[in-house]
């Protein structure tokens, strides 16, 4: 081992942590899934790999150029490359959680073995195998491989833990919350209007699995706490029976099923049976709820242990359902009709048919749980907006912000749609700013060609982001005649903002619609 | 194994009825279901020191303080939203320093520094959820003068009085008390704004026994009022239980005292010289002591409006938990007034409640439900300031900002 060695490995630390960073930081963002990140992997080609591969491909030469040159140069290149990609802002930042932290130090360990090997046997090679290790998310991987059973236990121990505190408060009702969209402002709703009369835990933020809940029963559920609402997501089938398993819930909610992650459920069949989980899990005195607007649910015919009541604002065969529902600048009220009564005078600051859906769902559980309609209205008047999720602002220039930022679907874009094209803008622009849906397998042009269809007929201008799916939305833009110098083709929101900035008036309207996470181009 | 609701149960405290509330503490952890709640017991020393130890949960042992700090694990709250630990003091070589965990905090404390909003205060920062009024209603519900203001905005009959400062006594002795005999007539009586239990408080019939009292008065408070005496006193007593918004009066007492004033050896001590009870009791047993009156004789409309005078009362100050409230009947003129309000009664009114139909045990589960509710009804309105992420500039507005970091509203 010589100086030369020696100067080399120290620049190499740097770009090794930087490539396993950003290996990790994407696996994270891929749910620690190797099938979805290998998908994720294969669409895209990043430029740290071209330059490592450059490096793999610049050490096989190595037989015929001097080693110190080559070091001297690889040396530079390396600390270039690890200083650009530690300065990356990411929307989403790698978080280090106690399984990353477990993760880089088996990485570690491989590459030191690989490179102290390298150096035993083959020493002029040494090189050429430690940038070859970046080239390919090789470390990190085998890393991952080795790690399982240590992560498979510290799993277990964590779900008997929670399952532990669960069984310990027989009294506390479980409420389970799932749907291809809708089921985090349910969950909020729900949350809002049952607390005018219990004390109620609800998962937080996004943690919709199985790890999500047992953090949050290990972390935030208390004695006193009489209700539990739980979010369930499912990226696969099995997912949400195995969240019921844990935490037994004596009511559930489906919000609706739709064409969200097509890629791994394949049809909205698996959609739909993987959704009813949550009411297959339900005991015979326990109560579902489900949307009958959402064409799926409403034609399942399977039956269930437990009384299932239905909601909906088109469907007249609902047991709730929204009517006389009027939209006005500041606030939308409606009359709930279920059987023969009709409560009247409900309002809310929140907007969107979706958004009614949702609260009719809440309510209908609230009255399941003895919720007074006093303790309703109240409540619902007061339900302020999800930020990301339809929430309407108005800045101090004038300028409305619809903001749907978060996960989007085709159905819940078309309804951000119908709020843009009848929210009063006394004589301003209605902008759309969408990068188009994602995850939706084999539909995703045809879907996205659909929004650029919908989007034409709502907006007067539009930005489109990013450039997975310019052509699609491009097209159906073009589908309807929309005038060419009306869209703008960016690449990032940040690029999105910076247009827009100069160009908005008093009295415009802008919708952002859907925003993906930095794994997406 | 079922998980129980920790309770602190906090008494003692800094104030001259520090021994009262350990009575009204212990009656308190008696009564509360331990099925459903655990206890934690944390006396606050006259020093102001926290302690905690199971040796707190016996009266006995309050005759030799020394051995019973000895025998607890003095302890600390950090004032850290969200934490909601009890620390000891001296940390243990091994193990953790956490005493108990504390689910929802019952003050039993009585008097300044306890009842007046300061105690309230500190556990607000906290975070920890606790019974009783906040800090607003607890220190107007002690200062008998910015109580009598409220109350009298409010159109809820008190009597006259007039109210001055300490240093403005010292001071402007004359003026002050030109002041009083202009706003009073004599008998008047004197009190220091916020002490409890009738400590300081002095009858006066002219303008000697006036002077004399404020000098005693001041010793104890920098406020001081002056009310007119109502010579022909009858004393009701009400309770009320709930919320700012939805609350309930218990019945009617009227405590029997021995001099012209119910004195402090009235309230604690079993009564003077013709003790109803028997002679000397042997142990003070707090304001079950008290000879009284349950229900009060009183007319059919007298108790009507005492009752709905104090649930006006108590909505009006924005109290919540257990309070009783205080009237005065002049019995010349029949005419009915509010005196003061206890945020946190001796032995919290138990035996008003008792005769109302609402057990011990059940009036400590209502104060605990409505700490949780009050904290849940506080959560949402917490506006929290949030970033947005969208900011821009109205080209030619003097780079007014667009985007919502103060807070922008619509």
């Amino acid at each position: 081992m010589n100086a030369i060695t020696v100067i080399f490995l120290v620049c190499y630390a740097p770009l090794w942590f930087a490539a396993v960073r950003y290996d990790t930081q994407m696996f994270q963002q891929n749910s620690y899934r190797m099938s979805r990140y290998a998908r994720w992997y294969r669409r895209g080609n990043d430029w740290v790999r071209a330059v490592a591969i450059a490096a793999l491909a610049a050490a096989s030469l190595l037989p015929f150029v001097s080693q110190t040159e080559f070091c001297g140069v690889a040396a530079l290149v390396m600390l270039l490359a690890a200083w650009r990609e530690l300065r990356t802002v990411y929307k989403l930042p790698i978080v280090y959680t106690m399984r990353v932290r477990r993760l880089f130090i088996t990485a570690a360990l491989l590459t030191a073995a690989a490179i102290a090997a390298a150096l035993a046997f083959a020493p002029r090679y040494m090189p050429a195998t430690a940038l070859g290790l970046l080239a390919f998310p090789i470390v990190m991987s085998a890393a991952n491989l080795l790690n399982r059973p240590v992560e498979a236990a510290v799993a277990r121990w964590y779900y008997n833990d929670a399952r532990r505190i669960l069984r310990s408060m027989p009294d506390l009702i479980v409420i389970g919350v799932t749907g291809s969209f809708g089921k985090t402002s349910t969950k909020h709703y729900l949350y809002r209007i049952l607390s005018e009369k219990y004390d109620v835990l609800m998962t937080p933020g996004n943690f919709n699995t199985t790890l999500g809940v047992i953090r949050t029963v290990r972390e935030h559920l208390k004695p006193h706490h009489r209700v539990f609402i739980v979010e369930m997501g499912a990226k696969q089938s099995g997912d949400i029976r195995e969240i019921c398993d844990l935490v037994r819930p004596s009511i559930g909610i489906v919000t609706a099923v739709g064409e969200m992650h097509l890629e791994t459920f394949r049809t909205v069949e698996n959609i739909l049976r993987t959704k009813f989980e949550l009411i297959d899990s339900l005991p015979a005195d326990g109560f579902g709820v489900v949307n009958l607007d959402s064409a799926p649910i409403a034609a399942n015919t399977a039956t269930y242990r437990c009384p299932v009541a239905s909601y909906a604002v088109d469907n007249a065969a609902a047991d709730y359902r929204a009517v006389n529902i009027a939209y006005s600048p500041a606030e939308t009220t409606f009359d709930i009709a279920r059987g023969n009564e009709t409560r009247t005078h409900y309002t809310t600051r929140l907007a969107g048919r979706g958004n009614i859906l949702n609260l009719l769902a809440a309510i209908a559980v609230a009255d399941r749980l003895g919720v007074s309609e006093a303790m309703q209205k109240r409540a619902v008047r007061r339900i302020e907006q999800i930020e990301h999720r339809l929430s309407v602002k108005r800045t101090a220039g004038g300028i409305a912000i619809i903001d749907d930022a978060y996960n989007s679907n085709p159905a819940g874009a078309k309804m951000a749609l119908e709020v843009l094209r009848e929210f009063r803008t006394d004589g301003g622009r209605r902008i759309v700013v969408t990068p188009g849906f994602v995850e939706l397998g084999a539909r995703q042009y045809e879907l996205n060609r659909e929004l650029g269809r919908d989007i034409a007929q709502a907006c007067d201008m539009v930005v489109i982001v990013n450039l997975t799916n310019r052509d699609a939305i491009a097209e159906g833009l073009a589908d309807k005649a929309f005038p060419d110098d009306k869209i703008r083709k960016v690449a990032s929101f940040a690029e999105a903002s910076s247009y827009l900035a100069d160009r908005l008036r008093a009295g415009d309207a802008v919708l952002y619609e859907n925003d993906l996470p930095d794994s997406f181009k | 194994m079922k998980s129980k609701i920790n309770v602190g149960v906090i008494f003692g405290g800094r104030s001259v009825e520090n021994e009262i509330s350990v009575i009204t503490a212990q009656q308190a952890m008696a009564a509360i279901d331990t099925d459903k709640y655990d206890i934690t017991p944390i006396y606050i020393s006259k020093q102001g020191r926290w302690y905690t130890g199971q040796a707190l949960m016996s009266s006995d042992n309050y005759k030799d303080m020394n051995r019973l700090y000895a025998s607890c694990d003095e302890v600390y709250l950090r004032p850290v939203y969200g934490d909601n630990r009890l620390y000891k003091v001296r940390k243990p070589l091994f193990g953790s320093d956490v005493a108990a965990t504390l689910d929802v905090i019952l003050p039993a404390l009585h008097g300044t520094n306890c009842e007046d909003g300061s105690f309230q205060g500190a556990v607000e920062m906290t975070g920890i959820p606790y019974a009783g009024c906040n800090v607003l209603a607890s220190a107007n519900g002690m200062d008998k003068i910015t109580m009598k203001m409220i109350l009298a905005q409010s159109g809820i009959p008190v009597v006259e009085y007039a109210w001055f400062s300490d240093k403005e006594w010292f001071d402007r002795r004359e003026e002050v008390v030109e002041r009083v005999e202009r706003t009073l007539q004599y008998p008047m009586i004197v009190k220091p704004a916020d002490s409890g239990s009738s400590v300081g408080i002095t009858a006066v019939h002219d303008r000697e026994q006036l002077t004399e009292a404020v000098e005693n008065a001041v010793s104890y408070s920098k406020r001081i009022i002056v009310e007119r005496l109502v010579e022909r006193l009858k004393e009701i007593n009400c309770s009320v239980l709930g919320d700012y918004y939805e609350c309930e009066a218990s019945v009617c007492e009227a405590p029997v005292r021995s001099g012209e004033i119910l004195s402090y050896a009235d309230k604690y001590l079993g009564g003077g010289k013709s003790g109803k009870t028997g002679c000397g009791v042997k142990q003070s047993q707090g304001m079950r002591s008290t000879v009284r009156e349950i229900p009060a004789c009183l007319p059919d409309a007298a108790t009507d409006f005492i009752r709905a005078t104090a649930v006006e009362t108590f909505k009006t100050l924005g109290c919540d938990g257990v309070a009783r409230i205080d009237f005065m009947i002049d019995e010349a003129t029949d005419n009915i007034y509010v005196n003061e309000i206890n945020t946190i009664p001796g032995s919290l009114s138990f035996y008003l409640w008792e005769a109302t139909g609402v057990s011990f045990t059940e009036l400590t589960e209502r104060l605990i439900d409505i700490a949780f509710r009050r904290k849940r009804d506080s959560s949402f309105k917490t506006t929290s300031y949030k970033e947005n992420i969208f900011n821009y500039t109205i080209s030619g507005a003097k780079g007014a900002k667009l985007g919502s970091k103060s807070g922008g509203k619509i």
